[in-house]
């Protein structure tokens, strides 16, 4: 076992002795599909709304919701670890600080799989309902994953930069609106003014795409690519934040 | 409102005013408060703009009108979660009991603990709708329609400040009430806050028929997307007293109770 | 440039750390120098806020200084940090041990942490827990352990890749006195077989009990350091401490600086260094009782390093008696 996988295994064990701290990141995806799903249920009826299937609209934006958060709880973890001073003895071990932030990364995945699969269950429950080439759950899994590991970064970086409560409430408040800031209630060419602009831009959309390419049609090939390229341009940009957070510990 | 005796009105002045200020300190609550239901309106009239015009849909000016009274309501109920776990928070610390062991009516205390959520509510509506006129807004119920609403928004405050109220009495633990946060956010979306009822089906249609959020939105809405009615006076008015009435008739019993066993 | 050229485990020259800036910067270490030889036991004392985690973190990697230098185990804390980390066990102030981890599962952690192979680590955390005391309680939540039973603990996860060098920092604060013995034993245990070890503590009778040498560290500047023994004879006179009624205090500090040098304190009390020894307590007593001035409590105190410090640095150490 290598120290990355021995923390990671520390974390995932904590979640069946703590559940109070996981299970709430885990029923807000679910809660967010169902209520999204029946509450605007009348969307689809909009002029160019690409699906007649609310749910399908709606499940993978709470898929990736689920799982951005299940990376953040890492976040969480990490500051009450930075609090106790646990972290400290987990410092000063000689294993590369590449292996110490492995350890978070790997048990958010492990985290944001949980809240995939169940997310997915609900949504299909409700009536969501793949369509074309049966890349759904690819879609899916992928950002997933993707934010799960940009979660994880964003949440670690701020947690060595601020050490308390206050990055907690940073990383929710700045992910949520992040991701609102998307087309994750109707599609662009749906919309109108502002936030058409904004969602246009905002990277997030394209993770967004993603996640819908299994459940929406006319997203393709090139919807992957650029959405893949992002996740990962955004995770290399947020793993370099957590890396250079945990060594201005040592300032 | 309860009676308060005469030379008591000082002290409960004094308590309203120091519940006033432990809420606008908090950003935890302002935030959630203010901020929140106005991002929600901007995204909302964004994204659905478009969506006025589908069946079922009531017949309104733009999104943005038919979203206020849904972003009122959301403000206020989450503005008066945090006065009734300043509540519990009072009880956890023995300040309540400071405040019982005073020569003041039951009722007047816990109104008084009340007041600032109610004096919050007025405060969020007109807020509202202030923040949201350049970009549109318009109440068709004109000025009187407005002031409904506030009053509206002030009772919806004592209403669900004193159901909570009534759970922090029982439990006396701010834990207990912080957590039924997420039953308020349940209850707000399986209504008509956000969009309209006639759009839904199936399970939600019926649960939003049954919500009485559902009502109590609707109240608001119709004073600002129809013209001034008496019936929409009534329900943005009648709706909010009649919870308030039972949730202080319930959360007097709880107080008695909690008295009688110490 | 490291300028070491001693191969003592614990090497510091200069060490300064600094935080905040400008007008608020704080020196919480101030050029500290320290030379601990290979299998002292060393006591670093100080109040609260003098510097002493700050110069333990330093040396053990979690802080970086703000300038100097150490090597620690031969290595440079900041260039050869790895090789520090492998070298020293670290049981830090709080035992700060995640509660909703088992005794067996942190120390199995550690020993991954430190590399210790695979078929090893279910044995070497077994020993570690048999040899604390705490076999009976190692799949028991840290959460449920006494304080005792924790720093016993932290001791453990310290010890499990067998440092040559060993930093405890306020290992016994806030211990009973029985579970305080007990660590003791353990320290000189470990001493005996042939581990250095740096002991903070704000206690003097540790310092005086377990340490071959101690450092006195006040405002972030070591202020004495050497063998207790020789530093409470430099002090020399042994203390008079007495205490009078509150109206004739300021008469009553004229006839003692008669005597000696005034020392620090409790309120309430005075204290004066008796220049020509303990002999004079006669004299002193005579010298009041001649002004009229009723002595509500004297005793005589053979110089400690309680004296020490107070004379090193101008005042009490808290917590000392």
């Amino acid at each position: 076992m290598s120290a990355s996988t021995g923390l990671a295994t520390r974390s995932l064990r904590n979640i069946r002795r703590l559940p109070s701290a996981f299970i709430p990141a885990l029923l807000m995806p679910v809660f967010q599909v169902v209520s999204f799903s029946g509450t605007y249920a009348g969307v689809t009826q909009m002029p160019g709304f690409p699906t007649d299937r609310s749910v399908n609209w709606y499940l993978p934006m709470a898929v990736t919701m689920g799982a951005s958060f299940a990376g953040l709880g890492t976040g969480f973890s990490m500051i009450r670890d930075l609090q106790t001073g646990f972290y400290d003895r987990l410092r000063m071990a000689p294993t590369t600080r590449r292996q110490l932030l492995l350890g978070p990364y790997l048990a958010a995945w492990a985290r944001a799989l949980i809240a995939v699969v169940l997310v997915t269950l609900v949504g299909l429950a409700l009536g969501a309902r793949p369509v074309g080439s049966g890349l759904g759950m690819f879609g899916l899994v992928l950002a997933g994953v993707g934010m799960a590991t940009i979660g994880t970064g964003w949440g670690l970086g701020l947690a060595y930069r601020f050490k308390d409560m206050r990055a907690a409430a940073i990383m929710q408040l700045t992910l949520f609106l992040g991701l609102f800031l998307t087309d994750a209630q109707t599609p662009i060419e749906v919309m109108q003014g502002w936030l058409q602009t904004v969602a246009r831009w905002n990277p997030l959309t394209r993770v967004l795409h993603v996640a819908r390419m299994g459940f929406i049609d006319g997203l393709g090939g090139r919807d992957l690519l650029i959405g893949t390229l992002v996740m990962a341009g955004l995770a290399g940009i947020t793993w370099m934040f957590a890396l250079s957070g945990l060594s201005s510990l040592d300032d | 409102m309860t009676a308060v005796a005469i030379g008591r009105r000082e002290q409960l002045i004094a308590l309203s005013w120091r519940s006033v200020l432990s809420i606008v300190r908090q950003p935890s609550v302002v935030v959630p408060s203010l901020v929140f239901p106005l991002f929600f309106v901007a995204l909302g009239t964004s994204s659905f703009g478009r969506a006025v015009n589908i069946p079922g849909f009531p017949v309104v000016d733009s999104f943005l009108d038919f979203a206020l009274a849904g972003s009122v309501v959301q403000g206020v109920l989450f503005g008066s979660v945090t006065s009734a776990t300043a509540l519990a928070t009072d009880i956890e610390t023995g300040f309540f009991d400071r405040l019982l062991a005073t020569p003041s009516t039951r009722a007047g205390i816990l109104v008084g603990r009340l007041a600032g959520a109610m004096a919050y509510g007025l405060a969020q509506t007109l807020f509202f709708t202030l923040v949201l006129f350049p970009f549109g807004l318009s109440i068709k119920s004109g000025p009187i329609g407005l002031l409904a609403m506030m009053i509206g928004g002030l009772l919806t405050a004592l209403a669900v400040g004193s159901v909570m109220s009534t759970m922090a009495i029982r439990t006396g633990s701010s834990e207990a009430v912080q957590g039924s946060f997420p039953l308020i956010f349940i209850l707000l979306f399986f209504s008509s806050a956000f969009f309209p009822r006639q759009t839904m089906s199936g399970v939600y249609r019926y649960i939003a028929n049954v919500n009485p959020i559902s009502y109590l939105v609707e109240g608001f809405r119709s004073l600002t997307i129809e013209s001034l009615t008496l019936q929409a006076v009534a329900q943005t008015i009648l709706i909010p007293a009649l919870i308030a009435v039972g949730g202080l008739a319930l959360s007097l019993r709880s107080l008695r109770r909690r008295l009688a066993a110490s | 440039m490291p300028p070491q050229s001693s191969n003592a485990p614990i090497v510091a020259r200069n060490l300064v750390r600094t935080f905040g800036s400008g007008e608020r910067l704080i020196r919480a270490v101030d050029g500290v120098d320290l030379e601990v030889a290979a299998g002292e036991v060393f006591g670093f004392l100080g109040p609260n806020g003098a510097g002493k985690s700050t110069t333990v973190r330093m040396l053990t990697t979690l802080l970086r200084p703000t300038s100097g230098s150490a090597t620690v185990a031969g290595f440079d804390i900041v260039s050869e940090a790895d090789s520090v980390r492998r070298s020293i066990g670290v049981a830090l102030q709080d035992a700060a041990i995640d509660p909703l981890m088992t005794g067996m599962e942190l120390l199995k952690l550690q020993a991954v942490l430190y590399g210790i192979a695979r078929g090893e680590q279910h044995q070497r955390a077994g020993d570690l827990l048999e040899r604390v005391g705490l076999s009976a309680a190692a799949d028991r939540r840290v959460g449920t352990y006494s304080g005792g039973m924790r720093r016993r603990l932290d001791l453990a996860l310290a010890l499990i890749h067998e440092p040559t060098v060993l930093f405890l920092d306020e290992p016994t604060t806030g211990l009973d006195p029985m579970s305080r013995l007990a660590l003791w034993d353990e320290i000189r245990r470990l001493n005996n077989d042939g581990t250095t070890v740096l002991l903070t503590t704000q206690y003097l009778e540790e310092a005086d009990q377990l340490a071959d040498r101690v450092a006195i560290i006040d405002n972030g500047r070591i202020v004495r350091d050497g063998r207790p023994d020789e530093l409470k004879s430099e002090v020399g006179a042994p203390t008079l401490l007495i205490t009078v009624a509150e109206h004739a205090t300021s008469a009553a500090e004229t006839v003692l600086a008669q005597f000696g040098e005034s020392r620090p304190t409790a309120e309430g009390t005075l204290g004066v260094g008796l220049r020509d020894g303990a002999g004079e307590v006669s004299a002193v007593v005579r010298a009041l009782d001649a002004l009229g001035i009723n002595v509500e409590h004297l005793e005589l105190r053979a110089p400690s390093l309680d004296d020490v410090f107070a004379e090193a640095t101008g005042h009490r150490l808290e917590g000392a008696s």
